[in-house]
């Protein structure tokens, strides 16, 4: 098997070799063409290649008049970007990825290749998993071409270049590395070209093989790179001064340098007013918080802290406890991984078979389970609550992580009550601490502390009071836009 | 001699605020009114200034040789000394400084074991406070400053839990004013130093800020903050217990927390004291990073390799102090070392290296 190595070293390998190897395959067509003036030989992979270029633009005009040089060919078909080459490699590469060629004798060394392969991709849709009521509502696809078009309708400048790079020595994917030259940073663009440029795998099937391969941190459970399916997010970023990486076929792009803080900023946040904005932004942290420690918190407090709890309240939390033959920790622990089961199983399954999985999943064991004895009512409501709380995160691979560093809480919970939560937390900032996204501090505006970037974290300002890039970037051109045009003062009456 | 830090691990000089308050805060904050109380009863918030002034003088001093070496200790030290004696005043520092981070984690899992968990084993609750400590001092010292920062941030809405004991409070507790000797004055001014104490570790960090000159506003500034902490705090025990109260309870603060009391929430010094184990982090971090740092310029080891060290002695020493009198002694005797190390030797320190780096400017 000769897949690893390119076609032109082999010195031996004539065209006529490749083609006998590609007819070994059943979509390969190659045939003559008798009964136009001139004789010539076409061959393309049938699965491959549109037959309507073929049919249109190609064969009326090779059988219209004849010709004696394959350059003659080349001057009269219509179609742009025709190679005329005796490059064994390049021709085998062209023809695999939907070239045609044609040849005037069968022998011949020299081919003329005519790209025309099938554009077969999805139609722009509407996002699913960023859903937003207000704004755009396109989301990229898995055709790099289109996704590319979708990014650069929103960025008509010719600053915004794009690298390519053909990764995965089977699957020989397109990756295409987006940035605006002169608002990203030259380290960041250095940085995101050589790690992409030094993957070695053999196939690429979406974006986060890219994204598990150039982060900073393998061991870390959180993302280090957002991954979004709406340009119009990939387009904000690229403005910031970020670098977009998107892949062919994957219908999600990654977003980097990135923070923590802009995991849990949803593009509606910048199409709604800022106060409204600002209010939702922390109320998900709240969420998030809550969903994380409340759990762990339930159990402490049963296990080690009573005291902790007002007379009144112990009563309910006594008289729900009274007949659960398990301790908190167990009870907790039962009712997150039924949560975590009903999730998985509610992914897994087909959109309508899913709803009634959390229908049953929901009302029937969590009412039976109450009712059988084997949990609190109140840690019902609890699990239910950081449940819902961990979805309102706008990234998906972020709620994924945020279900998971639960259960480490929920452990230390057990050993050392509130204080083990304190050094759970303790473990989480230090990582969280460590943590770099193409080396940029991943807690950044927390710490390193930005007052500059604080206007558009935990809240959002006015896009008026932000007229500087974010810090974290350190884009070379930091202002946005001119502070002084975008604040004239006004006087009453005028 | 210039100590020269790669570019990419220095640091903001406004992060010296963080840094020198938190080091200051450890768990001295829990209990530190009673010592003072027991001389000047309602006076104590005078050393309270005082000290804050004393160490003010102190950092003053500190900043004024390292500017000049822009370096560390150790350089002070052997333009001071010559490179012999000066690494072995070096070690000393060393072993203060582990002793530093010994105490404070030992003392806090004392609190522990008597507020919360009288069953807690010493040795597990220090093992994984101090893996959890490697793992930050193992990111550089980046990592350490913000574990500084945020444990100075996350911590503070426990100032606001002080305001709760005020409505029990009696002002007229402040009263008579001056009402104490010099003699009583110097000694409460010696027992409040120790709360101080903390500082020193700028002779190790100093060459990590960018333009570490202009991080002296800042360190000072840090300092304020803890003399308004340290103040407040002070101030409120003062009128919250009676002087009589305040001479037999040994953890004025946390016993403060108990009369908090909100709909969902009693016995509050559970939750603070939770918090706190964040808030001694930057403690023990700081502390033991410094320790293996300043090892690594003295015996040019890797740091890696002197802070496994450092860390296995204190899980080792650790446990080894059983009861609160043993406790106790270990705390005087570290304060009382600190007390001397930085308002006796850093003066004296800074007389002899104004005079050595006079004359080997000379030669």
């Amino acid at each position: 098997m000769n897949w690893f190595k390119k076609g032109s070293k082999t010195e031996e390998d004539s065209l006529l070799k490749v083609i006998e190897q590609f007819k070994k395959s059943g979509d390969f067509i190659d045939f003559q063409n008798p009964q136009s003036p001139t004789h010539y030989w076409i061959s393309y992979f049938g699965s491959l290649v549109d037959a309507e270029i073929i049919h249109r633009d190609i064969l009326p005009y090779l059988n219209k008049s004849s010709f004696k040089k394959i350059e003659d060919l080349k001057a009269a078909l219509p179609i742009e970007n025709i190679v005329v080459t005796s490059d064994l490699g390049q021709i085998q590469q062209m023809m695999l990825t939907g070239s045609v060629l044609i040849r005037l004798n069968i022998a011949d060394k020299q081919g003329l290749l005519v790209r025309a392969e099938m554009n077969k991709a999805r139609e722009v849709t509407i996002p699913e998993e960023e859903f937003s009521v207000v704004g755009p509502k396109e989301s990229f696809v898995e055709s790099l071409t289109t996704n590319l078009n979708l990014i650069r309708k929103r960025l008509p400048i010719p600053e915004l270049e794009i690298k390519e790079f053909k990764i995965g020595n089977l699957s020989k994917t397109r990756v295409a590395v987006v940035y605006i030259s002169g608002i990203a940073n030259e380290e960041n663009i250095n940085t995101a070209l050589q790690r992409v440029g030094d993957i070695q795998f053999h196939q690429i099937l979406d974006s986060s093989y890219i994204a598990q391969m150039i982060q900073d941190n393998d061991n870390s459970p959180f993302p280090q790179l957002i991954d979004t399916e709406r340009p119009d997010r990939a387009a904000g970023v690229l403005a910031e001064g970020s670098i977009v990486i998107l892949v062919d076929g994957s219908p999600h792009a990654l977003i980097g340098p990135t923070t923590l803080v802009k995991f849990f900023s949803a593009l509606e946040d910048y199409f709604v007013n800022w106060q409204l904005a600002s209010v939702l932004r922390i109320l998900r942290l709240i969420a998030v918080t809550f969903s994380i420690l409340v759990t762990p918190i339930y159990v402490a407090i049963l296990n080690y802290h009573y005291e902790l709890i007002p007379k009144d309240l112990m009563a309910t939390l006594v008289s729900s406890r009274s007949l659960i033959p398990l301790p908190p920790f167990f009870e907790a622990l039962i009712l997150e991984l039924t949560i975590e089961l009903l999730r998985e199983a509610g992914a897994r399954l087909p959109t309508k078979v899913g709803q009634t999985i959390g229908i049953v999943g929901g009302i029937v064991i969590g009412t039976a389970s109450v009712e059988a004895g084997l949990t609190s009512n109140v840690l019902l409501i609890i699990v239910a609550l950081a449940a819902l709380a961990s979805f309102t995160t706008p990234v998906y691979k972020m709620s994924n992580t945020i279900r998971m560093i639960r259960f480490p809480f929920l452990v230390m919970a057990e050993l050392w009550g509130l204080v083990g939560i304190a050094i759970a937390f303790i473990f989480l900032m230090g990582h969280l601490l460590r943590l770099t996204s193409f080396g940029r501090p991943y807690l950044e505006p927390i710490y390193p502390p930005r007052i500059e970037d604080l206007k558009d974290a935990f809240v959002r300002l006015p896009f008026k009071m932000q007229p500087k890039r974010p810090v974290e970037l350190q884009s070379p051109e930091t202002i946005k836009f001119s502070e002084k045009a975008a604040k004239q003062k006004k006087d009453i009456d005028e | 001699m210039k100590v020269a830090v790669k570019e990419q691990f220095l640091i903001s000089p406004y992060l010296a605020f963080f840094i020198v308050h938190s080091m200051q805060t450890g768990v001295g904050v829990m209990g530190f009114q009673r010592y003072v109380a027991i001389y000047t009863e309602q006076d104590s918030w005078i050393p309270v200034l005082i000290g804050g002034a004393a160490v003010h003088l102190v950092i003053w001093m500190m900043y004024k040789m390292l500017n000049k070496e822009q370096g560390d200790i150790l350089s002070i030290h052997e333009t001071a000394f010559g490179k012999w004696f000066g690494g072995f005043l070096t070690l000393l520092f060393i072993m203060y400084l582990m002793a530093m981070g010994i105490t404070v984690l030992r003392t806090f899992i004392e609190v522990l074991q008597v507020w919360m968990f009288p069953l807690l084993k010493t040795w597990t609750f220090t093992l994984v406070y101090l893996i959890a400590a490697y793992y930050i001092i193992a990111g550089g010292f980046r990592s350490v400053v913000g574990v500084c920062f945020l444990g100075v941030v996350v911590p503070f809405y426990l100032i606001l839990t002080f305001l709760a004991p005020l409505e029990f409070a009696n002002i007229r507790n402040l009263l008579p004013v001056f009402d104490h000797s010099m003699k009583e004055f110097a000694l409460s001014f010696k027992s409040m130093t120790l709360s101080y104490l903390g500082f020193e570790t700028l002779l190790v960090f100093y060459p990590f800020f960018k333009k570490p000159e202009t991080s002296q506003k800042w360190f000072h500034y840090g300092n304020l903050f803890t003399v308004f902490l340290y103040l407040y705090l002070m101030i409120i025990t003062l009128i919250y217990y009676t002087p009589d109260h305040l001479k037999r309870t040994i953890w004025a603060t946390i016993a403060m927390w108990k009369i908090i009391r909100f709909p969902f929430v009693e016995r509050f010094e559970y939750i603070g004291l939770a918090t706190w184990t964040i808030a001694i982090l930057p403690n023990v971090c700081l502390a033991f990073w410094a320790a293996s740092r300043m090892t690594k310029r003295t015996f040019n080891i890797n740091q890696k390799k002197s802070l496994i060290f450092i860390l296995m002695i204190a899980f080792i020493v650790s446990p080894l102090f059983k009861d609160r009198t043993e406790i106790d002694l270990l705390n005087s005797i570290v304060s009382q070392f600190g007390l001397y190390f930085n308002f006796g030797y850093i003066p004296f320190l800074f007389f002899i290296h104004y005079i050595m780096s006079k004359v080997r400017r000379k030669v």
